[in-house]
């Protein structure tokens, strides 16, 4: 099922991140392009060290600028390049139209200061709430990630949380503003088997329900397969270990890269153009 | 209530620590400390006089006696007379308060500011603003504390310099004159201070903000002035507690030694220098006592300041 | 994560470079770090030659008259009673380096042995005997304790080094401690522990080694700080006694610097905040050098 509108969401072409170290300037990621359809979910795939989750965090310009740099290219959100622009306004958009989640939860929260907290700031940042009227929204949003009491919750700080908590708190703090898109950077990589099944399938739910697309970062075939098999349309992206898009099979626009990929049921996977 | 208890044994433990330094310090000064029979007596005495002075002095008893008795000292808060004539008790009363109001004005001063150039230092880190700060700050570090007070009494005080300031003594009647004695011992105090203090503050700062809830903070688009000042700050609390509570036994103590010596300022460190020239005991046991005790203070109130700052830690 | 590495035209670095090697490497890059190591070496050379009696060996003798202007036969002038300044200063040089190096030295030895037997052995009775230790020592006040340790071995020359060093051995201990703590989970240990390594062993041949770079860094703090000390320690007449050192020639000048005098209160402290810079600096881009994380 392709998404509602023909404009992508997002269009990146040509995308090509370097890094400056002390042993020259390795390019982590090197001309990439892709398209995200609104309401889809891209897969990106690779193996480890392949410019994956640079690629993600490029989207949101939160590579570390000094040894970091993007080279060349455009990320076109909503036809808008981001590229280009100063990072005030960049910081408008974060969280509001692009949000991000991020694979280390017991990290990724502030450990001083309560979930609600951590919420509310986002909440009054880009929706006109006084920390007051944000703190019921903030508790909605806990119960629609599906943690129980949460206005209980809102008092605890990430430690008092399970890794699984911590990690649908996270997502609930990047679905409070109602983003275009949502890259989720190995969501369930640094969980449990059991608690990962149950973080994607909550996942899928709110993608349908919020619809948003999503752009997933993942080395584990199982979570592509696992978030594609449902009524979303997937696409999968994979980057070879240079970061550079792998070759595809013209004939069917299928990426297959030294191994052979698996096709993912439900997923209509297209070619996109710098698949050679 | 649940901090009374923690506090009560933390003190507890700390008990250890006082005796450890009350026992080295006795067994140094006063035990292998100068003899002081000869001085108290006049020109040819007599074996018995001599006697009767080493009696008084206690010199006559084994050490664990002498030791035992000089706890009693520290616990009844009696620690005899002075050489000059006065109990020691009214020195400290006269002495303390004049060392505090000198010391605490650079000792706040110094770590505000200090905090505050490592904030400007960390926020703009690699600019040239950076490179100055740090570059001060090695300057303050390279220089003797000595120096300072000296340079700076050169340049602010002296005839040939700005001439602004008087150049030693003290008097604190007035706030004017108050002011105008405790400038320039502020001033050398932050300038040391600020050398390494400023250098600390910035690189726990930094590594904060390697940190990964920091760039979730800017994933959701808070701006970068705010995460430093509130998300990442918060996190260096525990390191900068620690670092400003364990200077207070080393500035309180060993600064005003030196800057009351040099100016002949009045306070505590001062009588402890003329205690130890001229082998005054008692004030020396006293002083060795006041300075255990304020660092096992020191301790306790280290960790409940962990306790309120960071949730994380726990009451043991 | 590893970005793959394009082809360089430089030449190819192979990934077991040691950490020391690739430290020298990025030290000899930095500038202002190789500028200062020269400038220490300069005043080493001016020290040793001291030392060694081949110039300033008339610091006591005396040339001139009371306060003599800076000119060709005094390069620094004289002091009140007519001693060459800048002989005194040179001479001074050699007693820095003395005392700032045995006190590292010795502090430096003490610190790591201490500190690593304790953090191996964390949590037991030495571990805390060895902690409780540390804590009466941070407690006593550094002028006391310098004092008391004067007073107890009786005017010996040396009493300052030996208060200095057991002061400043904590320091070390402390950091060291707490590195070992978190070596000795490591694997190698345990694998060295499997296969019948002595504990000893293991801590001085296996872990130790591993905080070189902690080593180096607390080494040189502990010379600045034992040259810093130094001259507050001859102010209050309870340094140097024999010799000459840039204390003392502060101690001197203070009255001097009253009466509008300042060559020898300059001198002194020139020559000494240049060496310390310099020395600062030096520990500065070693630890720079020696940090994994920092780009060259």
């Amino acid at each position: 099922m392709t998404g509602d509108s023909s404009r992508p969401v997002l269009k990146v072409r040509d995308l090509t991140v370097e890094f400056v170290t002390e042993d020259g300037v390795v390019r982590a990621v090197d001309s990439v392009s892709f398209d995200v359809q609104p309401n889809e979910t891209l897969g990106l795939v690779g193996e480890s060290g392949c410019g994956k989750t640079v690629t993600g965090l490029a989207m949101l310009r939160l590579i570390p600028m000094p040894p970091g740099r993007i080279a060349s290219g455009s990320i076109e959100l909503d036809g808008r390049d981001l590229v280009p622009l100063p990072n005030r306004d960049l910081e408008d958009l974060r969280g509001r139209e692009l949000s991000m989640i991020f694979q280390e939860p017991m990290t990724a929260l502030n450990p001083v200061f309560t979930i609600g907290n951590q919420m509310t700031d986002v909440l009054c940042r880009h929706r006109d709430l006084t920390r007051r009227q944000a703190r019921p929204v903030a508790a909605e949003l806990l119960a629609k990630v599906g943690i129980p009491e949460p206005a209980n919750r809102l008092d605890d700080y990430p430690h008092q949380l399970s890794g699984g908590m911590r990690q649908r708190v996270m997502i609930a703090m990047a679905l409070s503003c109602n983003p275009k898109l949502l890259i989720a950077d190995e969501p369930t990589t640094a969980l449990d088997v059991t608690t990962q099944a149950q973080v994607l399938a909550q996942f899928r739910t709110l993608q349908a329900e919020f619809r948003m697309a999503v752009i997933l970062v993942t080395h584990d075939l199982g979570v592509v397969a696992e978030t594609c098999s449902g009524p979303s349309s997937c696409t999968a992206a994979a980057l070879s270990s240079r970061g550079r898009p792998q070759t595809c099979s013209a004939a069917r626009g299928i990426p297959t890269p030294r191994a052979s990929w698996p096709r993912f049921p439900g997923c209509a996977v297209t070619g996109y153009p710098s698949c050679r | 209530m649940e901090i009374l208890q923690y506090s009560l044994r933390k003190l507890l433990a700390g008990l250890p620590l006082i005796f450890g330094v009350t026992l080295v310090s006795f067994a140094l000064m006063v035990y292998f400390g100068p003899d002081m029979t000869y001085q108290l007596l006049g020109k040819n005495p007599t074996p018995d006089q001599i006697l009767e002075v080493r009696h008084q002095l206690g010199y006559d008893q084994p050490f664990l006696q002498r030791y035992l008795g000089f706890l009693r000292e520290i616990v009844t808060f009696d620690f005899g007379v002075a050489s000059t004539g006065e109990p020691v008790t009214t020195l400290l009363a006269k002495t303390i308060p004049v060392s505090l109001i000198l010391i605490l004005p650079g000792f706040i001063l110094g770590h505000v500011v200090g905090l505050l150039l490592a904030l400007a230092a960390a926020y703009w880190r690699g600019t040239w603003l950076d490179k100055l700060i740090m570059a001060v700050a090695v300057i303050g570090m390279s220089v003797s504390f000595l120096i300072v007070i000296i340079g700076f009494q050169i340049v602010l005080s002296s005839s040939d310099g700005l001439d602004l300031f008087p150049v030693r003594g003290w008097n604190a009647s007035s706030l004017g004159s108050y002011l105008s004695y405790v400038t320039v011992p502020t001033l050398a105090t932050m300038f040391v201070a600020l050398g390494y203090d400023t250098r600390f503050y910035r690189s726990v700062i930094v590594e904060e903000m390697t940190r990964d809830h920091v760039r979730t903070a800017r994933a959701f688009g808070l701006p970068e002035s705010r995460i430093l000042l509130r998300n990442i700050l918060k996190n260096c609390l525990i390191p900068f507690i620690t670092r400003i509570m364990f200077s207070i036994p080393q500035v309180a103590i060993g600064g005003a030694l030196l800057i009351e010596s040099y100016f002949g300022i009045p306070g505590i460190g001062k009588a402890t220098y003329e205690a130890i020239v001229t082998g005054d005991q008692p004030v020396l046991k006293a002083v060795v006592s006041l300075t255990a005790i304020l660092f096992v203070l020191v301790v306790v109130l280290n960790d409940i300041l962990y306790r309120v700052v960071d949730p994380r830690v726990t009451l043991k | 994560m590893n970005a793959v590495t394009l082809p360089l035209p430089a030449a190819n670095r192979a990934s077991g470079e040691s950490l020391w090697r690739k430290a020298a490497r990025k030290f000899g890059r930095d500038r202002l770090g190789m500028l200062a190591l020269g400038i220490v070496l300069a005043y080493f050379i001016v020290a040793l030659g001291a030392w060694l009696g081949w110039w300033a060996g008339g610091w006591a003798d005396l040339t001139g008259t009371k306060w003599e202007p800076v000119s060709s036969g005094h390069w620094f002038g004289t002091n009140i009673i007519g001693q060459d300044i800048f002989d005194r200063a040179i001479f001074s040089t050699a007693t820095a380096f003395e005392v700032g190096l045995s006190v590292a030295l010795a502090a430096t030895l003490i610190g790591t042995v201490v500190g690593a037997y304790a953090g191996f052995f964390v949590g037991s009775w030495s571990d805390e005997f060895l902690l409780w230790c540390m804590g009466v020592l941070d407690a006593i006040p550094f002028y006391l304790f310098v004092a008391a340790v004067a007073y107890a071995l009786t005017d010996n020359p040396w009493a300052m080094q030996v208060a200095m060093i057991a002061t400043f051995w904590v320091g070390t201990a402390r950091l060291i401690r707490g590195e070992v703590i978190k070596l000795r989970g490591m694997e190698y240990v345990e694998a060295a522990h499997s296969i019948g390594v002595p504990e000893l062993a293991i801590i001085f041949r296996h872990i130790v080694p591993n905080t070189g770079h902690i080593v180096l860094v607390q080494a040189s703090i502990t010379f600045v700080s034992a040259i810093k000390a130094e001259v507050i320690l001859s102010f209050l007449g309870l340094g140097i006694k024999d010799g000459m050192s840039w204390g003392l020639m502060i101690d001197e000048s203070t009255k001097e610097v009253l009466a509008g005098f300042y060559n020898n209160f300059l001198a002194a402290s020139l020559l000494m905040f240049g060496l310390v810079m310099a020395f600062n600096a030096v520990a500065d881009a070693l630890q720079d050098a020696l940090d994994p994380r920092k780009v060259g």
